[in-house]
């Protein structure tokens, strides 16, 4: 168990490395990228720092190397944009609330996800399964800016009863949080019904009723833990979804955050920022990733002894 | 016991009552139970309607889509604007249909390069094996669940300029990971599946196993696949043109389409909502589509 | 009285293609302390059989559409699903066939048995684990206090059907039902569990349901031996008497088809196999179902065209054919 958590972590460094250097390679294509002695009018101060900071006369596996010891520092380097502020500045101002947005759309996808999908599985073909399964497939399909829209059009403007943007408080953080959380929460819902489907097929299921157990400990003891263990390992790609969600919904809901942020940048061409984000967010999916095949062993006593 | 070997008995085939279940072929097994799922067999035929309606609403249709007509502007659905004009006094009936060529254009084109990307990556893993494979998928499997839309807003910043075809360039390069992985899970299987043993045995050459073998099943799972690709690819775009960082007028897709309409959503909604929802429709037959080709092609999946 | 008395059970599938009529109208009784074994092809309906008696069909597509069964006096059909939670693993305890997933993989041997003993005992925590681990020992696992902790996958299939067998007994059922149990195991191992389950029922005086398509088996191990077909009894002897003296014709095809290694001659000449297929229990055939197959059907009568009823041919033994071997040798005798 203990080698393979240690295997899974060695492996985690190289391709951060390779993924660093792959958006390293890309950002020295694009015009304006804080990597070249530069064309455009960067101001002076900037400029300084940049060549301090990248190495900008050395040779490119120099400065990719720098800039590989900056991110382990936790340092991404100067904005191009904003003359006294630094990538770090802006991710320490802005991602704390962009993680809160993603924990609290999290939330509300395990809160009815998990339970709509378990209902639907324990009822397959009632009222209430299909209609978790025809909100479920809505809520994939629906782009969430319409559901976004629509919300704030309903609940903000119609009705009144939230405010339409900002993230001072809690009343602010309902909608756009409710509105990433609903793919998320249709995922699960799908997600879960199908893997206790499955589970209550399996033979054990079986072996367990012809105990004569309870059927509610048939289903709490042996049927949930068995398909709740995919719907860890499912964690991970939602991660991503809700980092590509964000960079919508913050958008409209004002909400200010790196997703926001990040499409900001791109249009002012503050590559620095750009490059630091796109390093950071995928550092944590890669670690979020690792994470989560780690809880997947600790979970699954199978896979524990297994082999590479 | 009798020691006598048992005569023949009469009328061992052919008797109607109580005969034997038919046989039939894989793809007619295939189609027939891909026909009985309604749901299914309804979300083709929208698909269908809606790639139908692009195509031929903008040839047939009296509007011109790009003509600018202020005092057009922002009427709701009517009998001569089935879907109302937009803030230029164009009719959105027209410019949805058009919008939907290139939405639907950049879906199909992203996908088949994910195919194409992923086949070839799953091809040389599944079957070069070993240490290549393992290292291959190491990658990916590290790479799984990264986000698409910062590496293709990266992609298209790189390339500079944004058109049909960079979309999906773009779109395609950040999204291939998984169907990578699927069609190199499929090789893996097929290669070491106990048919292909048998065929082996039997004497077939390894290429009446690929023929024969292989590829039918292997087709199945990529089919499948398009239609799984499809609807994320198809929100990438809109979402892309949402940011305003996609498509550009006066080429329109569905995304640009909702991002203009969202200024005047408060006054006129139907601006932003009649774009979302053609994606929404879209997004929800390709679902439902897939899910019934795969249950039609997995003649292990129970009917519950 | 009789533990287990099913009279007539009907258990049919409505499925999407129609309704399988799996088992179609079958009667037996099992005494106390006694083994019936259950015979027949794959499909045939034994295993339905045994799943209908402890009720675990899935409802929707299955449905005991009629038939009574009654156990120690009690009738199960009507019995509400917290009633048969009494029932199951308390006085009827059921095998199944393979090992490998019959048991939880995520959680430990210890606790799929305790789980067992808490339910329907009260015993719990220690003296629970202790009662385990007397019960695994009595079925032959070594070790058995370490093994508590261990989970599934350590143990081979021969084991964990052990383990199955010790979870089964851990509360002195008065029936137990074992459907297939040794058909997934090594031929070695299949004779160990075996002897393992006639040394634990004679011990308990427990009576057991053997199902398997393996005569083999049955000769071994039951008192009593019941014959199925495409979904009906078709012929039920004292194991001992049905050796001897078959009389249905499938029966004599089913022992005709062993392998027989003591005969030189037999062992020359191409093994007996029965030519035809079962019919589709959708559209089961109106008359004899065994019929399609039978060498004799048609000789002088419309067997295919009218259902057999079930015949009592000799005290005790039953045969459901037109033309059971008694009744052929005796046309034989006449004509010679």
């Amino acid at each position: 168990m203990a080698a393979y958590i240690i295997r899974r972590v060695i492996w985690t460094v190289p391709v951060v490395l390779l993924v660093i250097l792959v958006t390293f390679l890309l950002m020295r294509q694009i015009e304006g990228n804080p990597f070249r002695k530069t064309e455009r009018a960067v101001p002076a101060a900037v400029q300084e720092n940049l060549e301090r900071k990248f190495k900008l006369d050395k040779p490119w596996y120099v400065q990719y190397a720098q800039y590989v010891k900056g991110v382990v520092t936790l340092d991404l380097g100067p904005s191009l944009v904003l003359r006294d502020r630094s990538v770090n500045d802006i991710v320490k101002e802005q991602f704390p609330r962009s993680i809160e947005l993603g924990l609290y759309a999290f939330g509300w996808a395990v809160l009815f996800g998990v339970p709509a999908g378990i209902v639907a599985a324990l009822r397959p073909n009632s009222r209430f399964d299909y209609g978790a399964m025809l909100f479920s497939n809505v809520g994939f399909a629906l782009p969430n800016f319409l559901v976004a829209t629509l919300l704030i059009y309903y609940v903000s403007l119609k009705w009144g009863l939230l405010p339409t943007s900002g993230w001072e408080s809690w009343k602010h953080k309902l909608l756009p949080s409710l509105t990433l959380g609903l793919v998320p929460m249709a995922y699960f819902a799908r997600l879960v019904r199908g893997t206790m489907l499955e589970t209550l097929q399996a033979d054990y299921v079986r072996t367990a009723k012809a105990k004569g157990l309870r059927w509610r400990r048939v289903v709490g003891v042996h049927v949930l833990r068995n398909s709740l263990i995919p719907v860890v390992t499912a964690a991970a790609p939602l991660l991503g979804y809700i980092i590509t969600g964000s960079f919508i919904v913050e958008n409209i809901f004002a909400v200010p955050g790196i997703g926001r942020y990040y499409v900001t940048a791109v249009s002012a061409r503050d590559y620095s920022v750009v490059m630091g984000l796109t390093v950071l967010l995928s550092i944590i999916v890669i670690l979020a990733n690792l994470l989560v095949d780690v809880l997947y062993g600790i979970l699954d006593p199978r896979t524990r002894e297994a082999r590479t | 016991m009798s020691a006598a070997p048992l005569p023949i008995p009469a009328g061992v085939s052919g008797v109607s009552a109580g005969a034997p279940i038919r046989q039939s072929s894989l793809w007619q097994d295939a189609w027939r139970r891909y026909l009985r799922n309604r749901g299914a067999v309804l979300a083709g035929g929208i698909f269908l309607l809606i790639v139908g309606y692009c195509i031929i609403a903008p040839i047939v249709s009296p509007h011109d889509p790009n003509r600018v007509h202020f005092p057009d502007a922002y009427q709701g659905p009517s009998w001569s604007h089935p879907f109302g004009t937009d803030q230029f006094g164009r009719d959105l009936f027209t410019r949805t249909a058009l919008g939907g060529r290139i939405s639907i254009g950049i879906g199909f084109g992203a996908t088949l390069a994910i195919l194409a990307i992923g086949v070839v990556y799953g091809a040389v893993s599944g079957f070069v094996g070993g240490k290549l494979d393992n290292a291959m998928m190491r990658f990916l499997d590290a790479l799984y669940g990264l986000p698409y839309l910062p590496f293709a807003i990266l992609a298209l910043a790189i390339i500079g300029t944004v058109n049909f075809w960079t979309m999906v360039v773009a779109l395609s390069i950040a999204s291939w990971f998984i169907t990578a992985r699927v069609v190199r899970g499929q090789i893996l299987t097929l290669k070491e599946n106990d048919y292909v043993r048998a065929a082996h045995a039997v004497g077939l050459r390894s290429y009446a196993i690929l023929s024969r073998h292989l590829l039918p099943n292997t087709l199945g799972i990529l089919v499948i696949t398009i239609f799984l690709e499809l609807p994320g690819v198809i929100l990438g775009e809109a979402f892309l043109s949402f940011l305003g960082l996609g498509i550009n007028p006066p080429d329109a897709s569905w995304g640009s389409m909702a991002q203009d309409g969202r200024d005047a959503y408060r006054a006129h909604p139907h601006l932003i909502v009649i774009p979302s929802l053609a994606i929404a429709t879209l997004v929800l037959c390709a679902n439902f589509v897939a899910d019934g080709l795969r249950d039609a092609l997995d003649p292990r999946t129970r009917e519950t | 009285m009789p533990l287990l008395e099913v009279n007539d059970l009907r258990t049919h599938f409505f499925t999407g293609d129609g309704v399988v009529r799996a088992v179609d109208g079958v009667s037996f009784t099992v005494e106390p302390g006694r083994t019936l074994g259950i015979v027949g092809e794959s499909g045939c309906g034994k295993s339905v059989t045994a799943l209908s008696i402890m009720r675990l069909l899935p409802e929707p597509p299955a449905r005991i559409v009629t038939g009574s069964i009654r156990f120690d006096g009690r009738e199960l059909t009507t019995l509400s699903e917290r009633e048969l939670e009494d029932v199951r693993g308390r006085q009827i305890a059921m095998i199944f066939q393979d090992p490998m997933t019959a048991l939880n993989p995520t959680l430990t041997i210890g606790t799929q048995i305790t789980e067992v003993l808490e339910r329907h005992l009260g015993i719990e925590g220690e003296a629970a684990r202790r009662r385990a681990a007397e019960l695994l020992d009595e079925v032959g696992i070594s070790r058995a206090r370490e093994r508590l902790d261990d989970y599934p996958h350590r143990f081979s299939g021969g084991m964990r059907q052990r383990v199955m067998i010790a979870i089964a007994i851990a509360c002195e059922p008065g029936l137990l039902i074992a459907d297939e149990p040794t058909t997934a195991l090594d031929v070695t191992v299949q004779a160990q569990v075996l002897d393992l389950l006639d040394d634990l029922r004679r011990e308990r005086g427990m009576a057991m349901i053997l199902i398997t398509h393996n005569m083999g088996v049955v000769a071994e191990s039951a008192e009593e031996v019941a014959v199925m077909y495409a979904g009906q009894i078709v012929e039920q002897a004292p194991a001992l008497e049905l050796f001897a003296r078959p009389e249905h014709p499938y029966t004599e095809a089913l022992l005709a088809a062993l392998p027989d290694l003591d005969d030189k001659r037999a062992r020359e000449r191409r093994l007996e196999a029965i030519p035809g297929r079962p019919p589709d229990l959708i559209d089961p055939p109106v008359g004899c179902r065994f019929a399609a197959r039978c060498p004799y059907a048609g000789c002088g009568d419309s067997c295919a065209q009218a259902p057999q009823p079930l015949r009592e041919l000799r005290p005790t033994h039953w045969v459901r054919s037109a033309h059971p071997a008694s009744k052929r040798a005796a046309e034989e005798a006449l004509s010679a």
